[in-house]
């Protein structure tokens, strides 16, 4: 699960417990002007991954990591498909994150307003 | 690199007009814009962000393609009960939707929103040779008509008291 707070012009990604085990990562800082949009997006699970490297893939039990699909490169954090938000990045070195987060509702709500 | 967009931009926006405009912002998932537009997801993303800029940019298309049309309609309209008919009668699926739904939530939607109203309500003014809180009025009635799913009825009874207007 991941921890999604803003702090000043940054998006703060911080990955918990044992997912930052899988996902080789605790962290990630991003510019908010690099970051497009979010969505709740439950499906997204049930879509191709892609090449893995590095992370964990286990279907229906967990994905983390960094993904390569169609030339783009994906960080996977999620376990529970229904929690899953998808951060739309530019110019970053990962088009987009999935990440699995407590509510992805609020979590949406969160970036969308310090986009605006 | 990615790879090159393999969708028709324009046809995924209107037919995201079609999906929000028949069901609320939140009853429309990704896995449904992805079934009905025909899009792969990871375009979808690539190309509008999040369902937030697929909505905004589907919003603005159906201000441009459905609402600015009606008030260029709305400059012929010689008396209240032919713009109330006008208005009544309009494909306006998702600027109500929009009004009701994502406006009190999302200030850029309220923005359009506000602004689309007024290019009706002013419309409406030029037409009928009224003040613009009268045509504001109308606006407002013809709108809730549509909202009761009985315009024709209601709207009937209504302007045989317009009269006065005109």
């Amino acid at each position: 699960m991941a921890l999604v707070s803003i702090d000043g012009d940054d998006l703060v990604v911080v990955i918990e417990g044992l997912d930052k085990l899988w996902a080789l990562k605790s962290s990630l800082t991003i510019p908010l002007a690099n970051v497009r949009g979010a969505t709740a997006d439950p499906g997204i699970a049930a879509d191709p991954k892609g090449i893995r490297a590095p992370g964990a893939h286990l279907p229906g039990v967990i994905t983390a990591g960094t993904f390569h699909l169609d030339g783009e490169k994906v960080f996977w954090d999620v376990k529970n498909p229904s929690k899953a938000v998808v951060i739309e990045l530019a110019d970053e070195r990962y088009t987009r994150l999935v990440l699995q987060v407590d509510d992805p509702r609020s979590t949406v709500a969160l970036i969308e307003k310090a986009l605006r | 690199m990615g790879r090159r967009r393999a969708f028709d931009e324009d046809e995924v926006v209107r037919a995201a007009v079609e999906l929000f405009g028949g069901r609320s912002y939140d009853g429309v998932s990704i896995d449904d814009l992805v079934n009905h537009l025909g899009v792969h997801r990871n375009s979808l993303y690539k190309t509008f962000g999040s369902k937030r800029g697929l909505y905004l940019v589907a919003l603005r298309r159906h201000l441009a393609d459905d609402v600015r049309p009606l008030a260029e309609t709305l400059a012929a309209a010689t008396d209240a009960a032919t713009a109330l008919r006008l208005v009544t009668s309009a494909d306006l699926g998702l600027l109500l939707l929009a009004a009701a739904e994502r406006a009190p939530a999302d200030e850029e939607v309220a923005t359009e929103v506000t602004t689309a109203l007024a290019t009706v309500d002013q419309a409406i003014a030029d037409a009928l040779g009224i003040p613009i809180d009268l045509a504001a009025a109308l606006t407002a009635t013809a709108l809730g008509l549509r909202l009761r799913g009985d315009p024709g009825g209601a709207g009937a009874a209504l302007t045989r008291r317009l009269d006065p207007l005109d």
